[in-house]
């Protein structure tokens, strides 16, 4: 899979993102890295102990990341939930399950995306 | 000045997200130094550790323990935002966050998702702005010593043409002024009374060089006269001072500056005593300026000790106790107390071969004069701070304390050298009242005991002394806890913080 279709995919801005990284390398060097950013496992494990403050932080630097990286579909969802859980409520809805549902395909896609490589 | 051409710049990169500081490393990484740090307590703490050393601060908004505007407030109280500009980099775009962050001193503000040339262009600039305001500091730093320097020059040469004839002279203008600025700087010591700033102790020590210049009108033959004095040639050789106050009153210009107001003073009464029967008004007491009395004083002790027409030098001790006995004049008993205070350091600075004009000085006037102007003092001095905190640091980790700093806003602690770990908790702890370490370490009750005797101590008595036993290194001992507070110099001074120790019995 070439990054063109990786953002194609899961629904990013490849354009935007390759302009702003000044670059595709380094674009491709922080896409291949969001496997290991923790924040996602942190929102479902804060969620799961009912700890709205910590899974506020961590859906916020999710959303973040995302927003970095291009990643605007999952960038969306997190963005959603950031804002629900600021406001300090816990029913998100359906929203953990599109962000779930969201996230594997970024993760699969990046496994793609590594074959590749 | 940083030296830019040897070494990388240092900037600060705060971030919870190890992906979003990986970013940011990777397009800085090239020109800087980046040093991370995960939340806004370690932020904090590298701050405190390394001030004079970051040259620029990304900071994002929301991070655990300490976020972006608690940073900011730390560095708000510290002064350290004057000296280390702060960019934020946030996805927070509503106003209520710019705004707050701009009100607390932030340069510049960027929004994810940042674009990377932005980032490195701001970057850039920001960088640029400081250094120029830094070279600005030290342009103005130079100039005030150039002054300074060229009006003692300037004082110090006519004071030399009018005591040209006077065969004494020499050295005493310079003696004069050195034991002025001891004398002043002791008093300052010894009492409450006064409280001389930096600039009037260098003006009053800048005025004394013009005490005798009332002697240009008094005869040579009277001046250098080897013999004792007549009555007559006395009472003539007496108008000095009051001719040269009234030499200074004649000025077409500055007299209503305060260096020749205070040198008027000084000329007009340096021979007046503390028991009214001194000349030209016999003034009484404090009736007497305090700047004159200082010079009398001064005076006194350098005639004693140096040679003249007349007699040989007495030796400092005897000197000082002749002046002590009222052998050689009266003086307020307070300056007596000052002399006996200073006198060793009286000796070795008037046996030193040190030239005069120190910088140590020029520097803080300049940290005086630009502080009135907000101004913090320059990196100078914060670098000489931190010199003094890495001493502690040195003293700290020899010694088996556990060795604290405590702030109230945020309130949290710091403790040195692995400190935290021996008490069961981590070297910086928000909110300490609710630290599960600290809870486990002593207890809740007691913790709040603790910090119920941090909040009863005053300016006048910030001892706090506690004793129990507790977990320390993982095992129950008696501990003593000892510890000082610490207070703003307002008006009404608030509790900043505390430094203390925690130590076996």
């Amino acid at each position: 899979m070439t990054l063109t279709e990786f953002y194609d995919t899961i629904g990013g801005d490849y354009g935007g993102t390759v302009a702003r990284f000044m670059g595709e390398e380094r674009v491709m060097r922080f896409a291949l890295k969001f496997e290991n950013d923790p924040s996602f496992d942190k929102l479902c494990e804060a969620l799961e102990n009912g700890n709205v403050s910590e899974a506020f932080i961590a859906a916020h630097t999710l959303k973040g990341v995302c927003q970095n990286l291009g990643f605007d579909g999952l960038y969306k969802v997190a963005s959603e939930i950031t804002e629900i859980l600021r406001a300090g409520k816990t029913d998100l809805g359906d929203r953990m399950d599109d962000l779930k549902a969201k996230y594997g395909v970024v993760i699969t896609a990046i496994k793609s995306l590594k074959e590749n490589q | 000045m940083a030296a830019v051409k040897n070494k990388k710049l240092k900037i600060l990169i705060a971030d919870d997200s190890e992906m979003n500081r990986a970013i940011l490393v990777d397009i800085l990484k090239d020109k800087y130094d980046a040093v991370e740090a995960e939340d806004g307590a370690e932020a904090v703490k590298i701050l405190r550790a390394h001030s004079a050393d970051i040259a620029l601060v990304l900071l994002d908004i929301n991070m655990p323990k300490l976020n972006g505007f608690d940073v900011l407030e730390v560095m708000n109280k510290n002064k350290w935002i004057e000296e280390i500009p702060v960019i934020i980099i946030s996805a927070e775009n509503a106003s209520y966050f710019t705004e707050r962050a701009y009100a607390l001193g932030v340069t510049d503000y960027i929004s994810r998702p940042f674009d990377v040339s932005v980032v490195q262009h701001r970057v850039i600039n920001t960088l640029m702005l400081y250094e120029k305001q830094k070279m600005l500091m030290d342009v103005v730093e130079e100039q005030i010593y150039q002054r300074q320097k060229n009006n003692s020059m300037m004082i110090n040469i006519l004071s030399h043409i009018v005591e040209f004839g006077n065969a004494e002279s020499g050295p005493h203008i310079q003696h004069i002024r050195i034991i002025t600025e001891i004398l002043l700087k002791g008093l300052n010591e010894v009492s409450d009374q006064y409280n001389f700033s930096h600039e009037e102790i260098a003006l009053i020590c800048t005025a004394s060089a013009l005490h005798d210049i009332g002697k240009v009108s008094i005869p040579s033959e009277i001046l250098n006269k080897p013999g004792r004095l007549t009555d007559e040639e006395f009472a003539i050789m007496k108008t000095h001072s009051a001719i040269g106050a009234s030499i200074l009153d004649k000025l077409p210009l500055y007299k209503d500056e305060p260096l020749v107001k205070t040198a008027r003073a000084i000329c007009r009464w340096h021979h007046e005593r503390y028991d009214g029967r001194g000349y030209p008004d016999r003034l009484l007491g404090d009736e007497i300026p305090i700047a004159a009395q200082i010079v009398a004083l001064a005076d006194v002790y350098d005639a004693l000790t140096s040679e003249r027409v007349y007699k040989a030098a007495y030796s400092h001790e005897k000197a000082i106790e002749m002046i002590k006995n009222g052998e050689c004049g009266s003086f307020n008993p307070l300056l007596i107390k000052v002399l006996d205070v200073v006198a060793d350091e009286l000796y070795a600075e008037l046996h030193s071969d040190t030239g005069e004009t120190d910088d140590v000085e020029v520097r803080q006037i300049t940290a005086e004069v630009l502080s009135q102007k907000q101004i913090s003092a320059s990196g100078r001095t914060i670098a000489q701070l931190e010199k003094e905190r890495n001493k502690y640091m040195i003293f700290a980790s020899l010694s088996d304390e556990v060795i604290f700093e405590l702030s109230y806003s945020p309130y949290m602690i710091t403790f040195l050298n692995g400190g935290g770990r021996r008490v069961g908790t981590s070297e910086i702890v928000v909110n300490p009242l609710d630290d599960e370490g600290l809870n486990k370490c002593c207890g809740k009750s007691r913790l709040q005991d603790i910090a119920l005797l941090f909040s009863r101590t005053t300016p006048e008595n910030p001892t706090v002394t506690y004793e129990a036993e507790i977990l320390l290194d993982n095992t129950l001992k008696n501990c003593k806890l000892v510890a000082q507070t610490m207070w703003s110099d307002d008006e009404k001074p608030e509790i900043v913080g505390a430094v203390g120790k925690i130590s076996p019995v």
